[in-house]
């Protein structure tokens, strides 16, 4: 099967102010690459400071790189067109309460990503509206409550809803289930993978919790400080790990992973 | 002798409309030297009963109790002043966010002198100050920070998190206390310091004999970590008993749930299968249930369940359910 | 699927309704609002309500002291001033110049604020820090003083007041309108919205300005109150108004000469300007309350 996104030698580095004529750089992501197939889900884990949220910044579009392509389907997407992009690539962001903007209802929330990128008159868009909502298990009539009103858990559905309404291929979830109770968190994984075999999405899971990783992904990508430590299918690479720092992530939440 | 005997503690949160029973009928026991984890979601009301416990909620709230010793005083016949001169001498409380925890205006090393307690030191007036310089070092390398010279001169907002987290328990040593409540230390660090955290709270366990009470919502960690559990859900009790027990064989669905949300117990299932989950979501503090209050939710819930259950105790593994999971295993 | 309750009998009201609800809870606040809409009403509909025109003069009974003094007459309720104007109709009158001009003053002052504060916001480096602090330099001269200098260059007259006092009050609009909207900039939202392929004007109307138009209506208030003194002062400087038109400051200029034998020519427009400015205050400081909270809860 042909690969849904394909990343080539994307790199990202940036220029540290104050050095006026040694023009030093501080590299957030070195050259690296990577595909993605459509019901796969890719896992990026590393700490903090190893580029992992550099790399969904430029997959979704909010930076651009220095160097380097993103393929979708075979057409390479250019940077700042955001028009072509939103349409295949989405994202669900981290922190809940600051995702979802509190003047707006959950309507008009939800109507400005169709009403920017759609042909579709008013009542078409409340139709797709409705069943967007209900398919990420929200009733139709919380449309028109705000945002203040919602549970975490309901706001991180909210996210999702928001981002599959475009008919998305590819949806990168940037430790969107970090804040989340371990219940609710458990809620999400299973909507999340219905939902994968519904519309045959591709996920990129951002995280730094190894027992959802496992659970979740097919493939799992290391990074450490903007270099790729080691890739390929999770259960290889969690079991059987080859690199020191691979090691070193695993036995530090290995009480995760191993029966006491 | 338990340490500390709490029985039927309810925290009542005065409104204008009606009072609502925060915390509901909850029984909490520590012995010398164990190290007991409080688990539940958010809206379970384990912080407030932390804070119930060391005495720092405001007017608001109203805590009542059937007993509430602490080694053997009963602690609600207590004025409240000498209830507090007795706490505050024998346990002691780290917080979630340590940097914001500590003063940022001053360096670390005024803040540990300031916590040193007075009374241990010796000498002359002229020698304290001296004294309490060394008091503040020796804290620092008894929670492992070796280069006490470079910490005491930075500020909070110099150090990681990490760090700041050991300076805080160092402030909690200062006064050698018996119990120390740990209020989810590690919820903002990253994982590989988070082992760190833990593993000083072990060894100070071991070393020094003090008991730690561990709240967190964070299943994983703490059941590694800790001797026994008590789980909250709501407000209300659900179990406690050892680890071991309450993880291998869960009575209460409540608990049920949790463990099967934890990968640790998922290793079996296949990848990207469906984990079993509880529908619904955690009640709000307004519309709270009648009865059990896992109710709504809980997938074996009859007409029974609008009544409280009472709490039954099988070889110390304590439950609070009408129909719970003993007989499945 | 899991079903999320819906408790129906719960009110659930949009942030705004949220910020009228908590603004109402004070019974001094509604006072004051009550009041600011009265001054209002009456700067609208003054030369209507008023039962003498404000400039004629009722040469048979200058001086003369109000109603309820022994000498006064009911049918000059507050009394009359040395060219036998009639206190209450000029006192009415005036509201539409003081108040209503201090409204006018802001919300010309307000607009062009937001105005440059959002090009600045947008814009960063050299451009944007142009643009923020370019007005500055009004914030170091004393507001009077430039509103003097202003009307030196200009030459007397109500309307060269009105763009003095508008250019006194422009700075602090640019300021917090460009630190608002760089605050805004750092939500998620704004990026999920700019990711949709949102333009940044539209980004600025749907996403930014519903969120930060209650901190500007704050600082309006705040700049009103400030815009009602300056045009007092100024009239009772002889530079605002021209003579006969009943600003009160130009009132309050008029009856200083008269103070011990008619006092009432003075503390009426005084009383007149306090009561104003005590409104506006209130209105302002409740909406600040109600903001603190609704972002609290």
């Amino acid at each position: 099967m042909s690969a849904l996104l394909q990343v080539n030698n994307l790199h990202k580095f940036y220029k540290l102010n104050g050095y006026l004529f040694n023009r030093k750089t501080f590299t957030a992501l070195e050259p690296l690459s990577f595909d993605i197939q459509a019901y796969k889900t890719l896992a990026i884990v590393g700490e903090t400071g190893s580029g992992k949220s550099t790399l969904a910044k430029l997959l979704v579009g909010a930076e651009q790189p220095n160097s380097g392509t993103i393929k979708l389907n075979g057409q390479t997407l250019q940077p700042g067109n955001f028009k072509q992009r939103c349409q295949h690539i989405r994202m669900i962001f981290q922190d809940s309460g600051t995702t979802l903007n509190p003047s707006l209802t959950i309507q008009q929330l939800l109507d400005e990503p169709l009403a920017l990128n759609t042909q579709l008159d008013e009542a078409a868009r409340a139709v797709l509206i409705r069943e967007t909502l209900q398919k990420v298990g929200l009733l139709a009539d919380h449309m028109n409550f705000y945002p203040h009103m919602f549970s975490g858990g309901q706001k991180q559905r909210i996210s999702l809803a928001r981002a599959i309404i475009l008919k998305p291929q590819v949806i990168i979830l940037d430790e969107a289930l970090a804040s989340l109770d371990p219940s609710l968190r458990s809620q999400m994984i299973n909507l999340l993978l219905d939902i994968q075999q519904q519309m045959g999405l591709a996920f990129i899971l951002i995280s730094h919790n190894l027992g959802i990783v496992r659970h979740f992904s097919d493939d799992i990508m290391v990074l450490c400080e903007g270099r790729v430590i080691e890739m390929g299918s999770t259960a290889e690479v969690l079991n059987k790990p080859k690199h020191k720092y691979t090691k070193k992530l695993i036995m530090s939440q290995h009480f995760q992973l191993y029966h006491k | 002798m338990n340490l500390l005997d709490i029985r039927n503690l309810s925290i009542e949160l005065l409104s204008n409309n009606k009072p609502i029973l925060a915390v509901d009928r909850v029984s909490l026991s520590m012995k010398e030297g164990e190290v007991r984890g409080l688990v539940g979601e958010s809206g379970s009301g384990k912080s407030l009963l932390a804070q119930a416990i060391v005495g720092v909620l405001d007017d608001r709230w109203k805590v009542d109790a059937d007993r509430f010793h602490w080694r053997g005083n009963d602690l609600m016949r207590l004025s409240i002043e000498e209830r507090k001169k007795v706490i505050s001498k024998d346990i002691a409380m780290i917080f979630q966010e340590p940097m914001s925890c500590l003063d940022p205006t001053t360096t670390i090393g005024e803040q540990l002198e300031e916590a040193v307690d007075s009374e241990q030191l010796s000498g002359y007036f002229w020698q304290k100050k001296q004294q309490r310089k060394l008091a503040a070092a020796k804290l620092l390398h008894k929670v492992g920070i070796k280069n006490h010279e470079l910490c005491t001169k930075s500020y909070p907002h110099q150090l990681t998190e990490a760090l700041c987290q050991r300076v805080m328990i160092a402030m909690a040593l200062a006064r050698r206390p018996v119990l120390l409540i740990a209020d989810e230390p590690t919820a903002a660090m990253e994982t590989t310091n988070k082992g760190q955290i833990f593993r000083l709270l072990a060894s100070l366990n071991q070393l020094k004999n003090m008991s730690i009470l561990l709240i967190s919502h964070d299943f994983e960690n703490v059941t590694h970590w800790t001797d026994t559990l008590t789980v909250m859900y709501s407000g209300q009790f659900v179990e406690a008993g050892t680890t071991a027990q309450i993880f291998d064989k869960p009575y209460h669905p409540y608990t049920r749930a949790l463990v099967d949300s934890s990968p640790k117990a998922n290793l079996q299932l296949p990848a990207k299968s469906r984990l079993p989950t509880l529908p619904g979501s955690i009640p709000i503090l307004q519309h709270l249930p009648i009865g059990c209050r896992l109710g709504p939710r809980c997938p074996q819930a009859q007409q029974q369940c609008v009544n409280a259950p009472k709490v039954k105790n099988y070889h110390g593994h304590q439950v609070s359910c009408h129909f719970s999971l003993k007989g499945t295993y | 699927m899991a079903r999320e309750k819906i408790y129906q009998e719960e009110e659930f009201p949009s942030p705004l309704m949220q910020l009228w609800f908590n603004f109402r809870q004070k019974p001094i606040i509604m006072l004051g609002f009550g009041c600011v809409f009265f001054l209002t009403m009456l700067a609208i509909f003054a030369p209507i309500l008023t039962p003498y025109p404000s400039t004629q003069n009722h040469l048979n009974n200058l001086l003369l002291p109000p109603a309820w003094n022994n000498d006064g007459n009911v049918s000059f309720l507050l009394g009359t001033d040395k060219l036998g104007r009639d206190m209450l109709s000029r006192l009415m009158h005036g509201a539409s110049f003081t108040f209503g001009l201090s409204f006018i003053v802001v919300i010309i002052s307000s607009v062009i604020g937001v105005v440059i504060g959002s090009l600045s916001a947008l814009t960063s480096g050299i451009k944007s820090s142009f643009l923020n602090h370019f007005l500055d330099v009004v914030l170091s001269i004393p507001s009077l003083l430039l509103a003097i200098v202003i009307v030196a260059i200009l030459g007397p007259g109500l309307s060269n007041t009105v763009w003095a006092i508008v250019i006194v009050l422009i700075p602090q609009f640019i300021h917090v309108t460009r630190n608002e909207v760089k605050q805004e900039f750092t939500k998620d939202y704004v990026l999920a919205s700019r990711l949709d392929g949102a333009s940044s004007l539209r980004i600025l109307r749907y996403s930014i300005f519903p969120n930060i138009v209650e901190k500007i209506i704050s600082q309006a208030t705040l700049a009103q109150s400030a815009a009602i003194l300056d045009i007092a002062a100024l009239g009772f400087l002889g530079l605002g108004a021209p003579i006969p038109m009943p600003e009160w400051g130009a009132m309050l200029s008029d009856g200083i000469d008269l103070f011990y034998i008619a006092p009432w020519t003075v503390y009426l427009p005084g009383l007149a300007i306090l009561f104003s400015v005590v409104a506006t205050n209130l209105v302002g400081e409740g909406m600040r309350h109600a903001l603190k909270l609704r972002k609290d809860k």
